[in-house]
């Protein structure tokens, strides 16, 4: 890997922890920096310790990255932070008063500003999305492993909805630097077994003693390591770009990808 | 579907017995013939007579003293006590399938428990149950499972990947609307009903197509003006029925043959207080015979007409063939929530016996030549002592029928009573609808940590009744009541358990105790039996974990 290469595979990496989106984020308040350090105190005192400083330790709930499952607007997000999520250990907090919420609303926005500057430090070429979707389902093959809403392989991640999740550097970097990072969720692993078959699939969970897949036909399988001579994880499956697409059909592509929203 | 997918399956199909078939879908006509395939456990009830009865015989009366803790899983339990773990798991093509409550899909591998995958729905929170927000399983039709949500959402969920692939809505959870049934799935329809007896809902049970969601047939558990037993709902203004209950909460049986299948309808509304709805108040607190194509209803049986004790009628209607006085017959039997035990030809829905199988006080032992019970007591205002209590003699926890022993096993609550109390009732939306509760000595849903109770304050116990009779065979008596499911085998052993959280090995034919295990919960679910390369297993959910036993090696 050349050191421009690895560079940016850290990038990647950032620009997958957080969002992009600014031009959402263009609709909402404006935060006076008073706010957003009331907000840092209210964020330590009543959020780090599940959320974690980053604001991801929480699954599914990465909160740099701007997106909330559950809420869009600032009110929302207010509204969710003072109810709770019943059932989870996210509890209500009826003693913040509206001034303190809009303060934590005010911070975790400017995560996501912070965020989202970072993933922008590189300019990203961005085509036309038409074209970009005519490669994806035509001569670039994108299809065979991804679907968008349906229809690709249960193996590789669905893309719809992927623009509103990725900046366009880390989309930029699925195309080229695909062997930078895999994220957890989508790492596969090779197992051979004592009589020499080979089982290749998506790794879906393990333990010191044993393995649980989805195998390349789509069935769940489980191992045990005892009955494995070896066990390793493989690089991405995902086949570089970076050489078969011109310049410009990776820019029509990212410009595609970029437009797949969440709805 | 694709033709492909059905040649796959049908290949599958006619493979022979334990052979791998991970590379079959789930098909209707596997679902039927799931009696040849007893190393899986592919319907909430085993099979879909409702037996729960498995003829898998590695563990035995002789051996059973070996079996031993082979995994447990454990849930990530959110809310504490109301969320008991009820579910019953499918077991298939290598992989076990449960639900977390109250709505948590989990893919387990049944060799280690281990984790394949979790699809986390968060229902919605305005979602209404009145005892408890839980679950009790899934269907599979295909590669898609079922589940319903506690806010009235019938999801399906990819059995692969744990996707979501589709989300209905098939009642307002902020007017009690909610499932907690599993479904139960015929041909190409998933078949449910809606929980919310407490909170004055208009019930049903209806089918959706498997591949859509879309509503195929519903078929009023509360019929409204023109439809037959409308004329069982005298109030005279007529409004009495849109508040009438009729819930559905267990998983009803099916008779491919006779192509009906049964399912129990619970309480009407207002649970305590029968004068707004004077009549019978049909279909509450029947069992009902359905046509699974159409929902058109064949007949009905009424346990409790004008029912004011909450004896739901959601116990498993279970499907035997069996000699009844001198000639074989296909019969129903159901141990009933009001504390008899009852025999009906489900063919034609004859009313054949109606026996105690606790003390009972309510009727008087006998019936009319339809088999309509003799009533004798109801609620007052000065309060009336009535046994069995508000909670019932039995009630959802699925029983179990051996077609070896020819008896029946069922989960009781014995010899207890409530004092109830007629007060008046007004509906108001998204609130409870039932009148002044009972009093009951024995904790209805809270389980306590420790147990001070007098003997003649309730026991529980898992009982042995002869369908031929009502007779009760023997009885394993513990000091504390049971919500658990009973499992019976080929080889004469009985699992069940009770709220002490002790699960037990019981000799099928004398209820001699065969071996006991501690599990610290309360066992509120059906156990299962399933093979897993050559081994049998059984397993039960207690307490905040999955418990998985084998033979010790």
């Amino acid at each position: 890997m050349s050191r421009h290469h690895a560079r940016r595979g850290c990038m990647g990496l950032v620009a997958t922890l957080l969002l992009c989106a600014s031009q959402v984020f263009a609709q909402e308040h404006s935060y006076s920096p008073a706010d957003i350090e009331n907000g840092r105190g209210l964020y330590q005192a009543n959020c780090l310790g599940c959320h974690g400083d980053q604001g991801n330790a929480v699954e599914g709930a990465d909160l740099g990255s701007g997106r909330f499952r559950r809420v869009s607007s600032d009110e929302e997000l207010a509204n969710l932070i003072r109810t709770g999520i019943p059932g989870t250990l996210m509890i209500p907090r009826p003693q913040l008063s509206d001034g303190q919420l809009f303060a934590l609303v005010a911070f975790l926005r400017t995560m996501r500003t912070q965020s989202a500057a970072d993933a922008q430090s590189r300019d990203v070429a961005i085509g036309d999305a038409r074209r970009g979707e005519q490669l994806f389902f035509g001569s670039a093959g994108c299809n065979s492993c991804h679907g968008v809403g349906g229809g690709g392989s249960r193996l590789y991640p669905d893309l719809a909805g992927i623009g509103s999740q990725r900046t366009p550097v880390s989309l930029e970097n699925a195309l080229i630097a695909v062997d930078a990072e895999v994220r957890e969720g989508h790492r596969f692993m090779q197992v051979v077994d004592k009589k020499g078959v080979t089982t290749t699939g998506l790794l879906l969970n393990q333990d010191t003693h044993s393995i649980q897949m989805m195998s390349k036909d789509e069935k769940l399988v489980s191992f045990l390591k005892s009955d494995l001579d070896s066990w390793l994880f493989l690089p991405s499956q995902m086949p570089s770009y970076n050489d078969v697409l011109s310049a410009a059909d990776i820019a029509d592509l990212v410009a595609y990808l970029i437009s797949l929203k969440a709805e | 579907m694709k033709p492909t997918k059905f040649a796959a399956l049908f290949a599958a199909v006619a493979l022979p017995l334990f052979s791998p078939l991970a590379d079959a879908q789930v098909s209707p006509a596997r679902l039927l013939d799931a009696a040849n395939e007893p190393g899986s456990w592919l319907l909430y009830h085993g099979k879909y007579n409702g037996q729960r009865h498995t003829t898998l015989s590695q563990i035995t009366r002789q051996n059973a003293s070996n079996l031993e803790l082979k995994w447990i899983w454990q849930v990530r339990s959110r809310a504490g006590a109301s969320e008991k773990f009820e579910a019953t798991p499918l077991v298939f093509d290598g992989v076990m399938y449960t639900v977390s409550p109250p709505n948590d899909v989990i893919a387990l591998d049944p060799k280690t428990g281990r984790v394949f995958w979790s699809y986390n729905y968060t229902p919605d929170q305005n979602a209404r149950v009145c005892c408890g927000r839980v679950n009790r399983g899934l269907a599979v039709h295909g590669d898609t499972l079922f589940m319903g949500a506690i806010d009235g959402h019938l999801l399906a969920i990819d059995r692969i990947s744990g996707q979501l692939k589709w989300d209905i809505k098939i009642g307002d959870p902020e007017l009690g609307y909610a499932l907690t049934v599993a479904p139960l799935v015929i041909g190409n329809k998933v078949i449910v009903g809606p929980a919310g007896g407490e909170y004055g809902i208009r019930g049903f049970i209806a089918a959706y197509d498997v591949e859509t969601g879309a509503e195929l047939w519903r078929f009023n558990t509360i019929p409204g003006p023109g439809e037959p037993g409308f004329e069982t709902w005298q109030d005279p203004e007529q409004e009495a029925y849109k508040l009438g209950g009729g819930s559905i909460w267990t998983t009803g049986s099916y008779d491919p043959e006779l192509n009906l299948m049964y399912w129990g309808v619970g309480n009407p509304g207002p649970d305590w207080n029968g004068d707004s709805r004077p009549g019978d108040n049909l279909y509450t607190e029947s069992v009902v015979a359905l046509n699974p194509d159409t929902g058109e209803l064949a007949w009905h049986y009424q346990f409790t007409p004008h029912d004011e004790m909450d004896y739901d009628a959601t116990q498993v209607p279970v499907l035997v063939d069996m000699e009844w006085e001198g000639r074989p017959r296909k019969l129903l039997i159901t141990a009933n929530r009001n504390g008899l035990f009852y025999v009906l030809d489900r063919t034609s829905g004859e009313f054949l016996l109606g026996k105690p199988f606790v003390a009972v006080n309510w009727m008087d032992g006998t019936f009319d030549e339809k088999g309509r019970p003799n009533r004798v007591l109801s609620p007052t205002e000065d309060g009336t002592l009535i046994m069995p209590n508000n909670q019932g003699a039995t009630n959802w926890y699925p029983p179990s029928y051996s077609p070896v022993t020819e008896l029946f096993y069922v989960p009781t609550w014995l010899d207890t009573y409530s004092v109830y109390t007629k007060r008046p009732v007004e509906y108001i939306p998204g609130q409870t609808y039932v009148g002044a509760y009972p009093t009951m000595a024995m904790p209805a849903l809270s389980v306590r940590l420790t147990n001070q109770r007098l003997p003649e304050e309730g026991l529980g116990a898992i009982q042995a009744i002869d369908p031929k009779t009502g007779e009760i065979v023997w009885r394993h008596v513990m000091t504390d009541v049971t919500d658990s499911g009973v499992l019976s085998t080929a080889t004469n052993v009985v699992f069940a358990g009770g709220r002490e959280g002790i699960f037990y090995a019981l000799d099928a034919e004398t209820g001699e105790e065969l071996w006991r295990q501690s599990l610290g919960g309360q066992i509120a679910s059906g156990p299962i039996s399933f093979e897993l390369e050559g081994k049998q297993y059984v397993a039960v959910a207690a307490g905040a974990g999955l418990f998985v036993f084998g033979l010790r090696e």
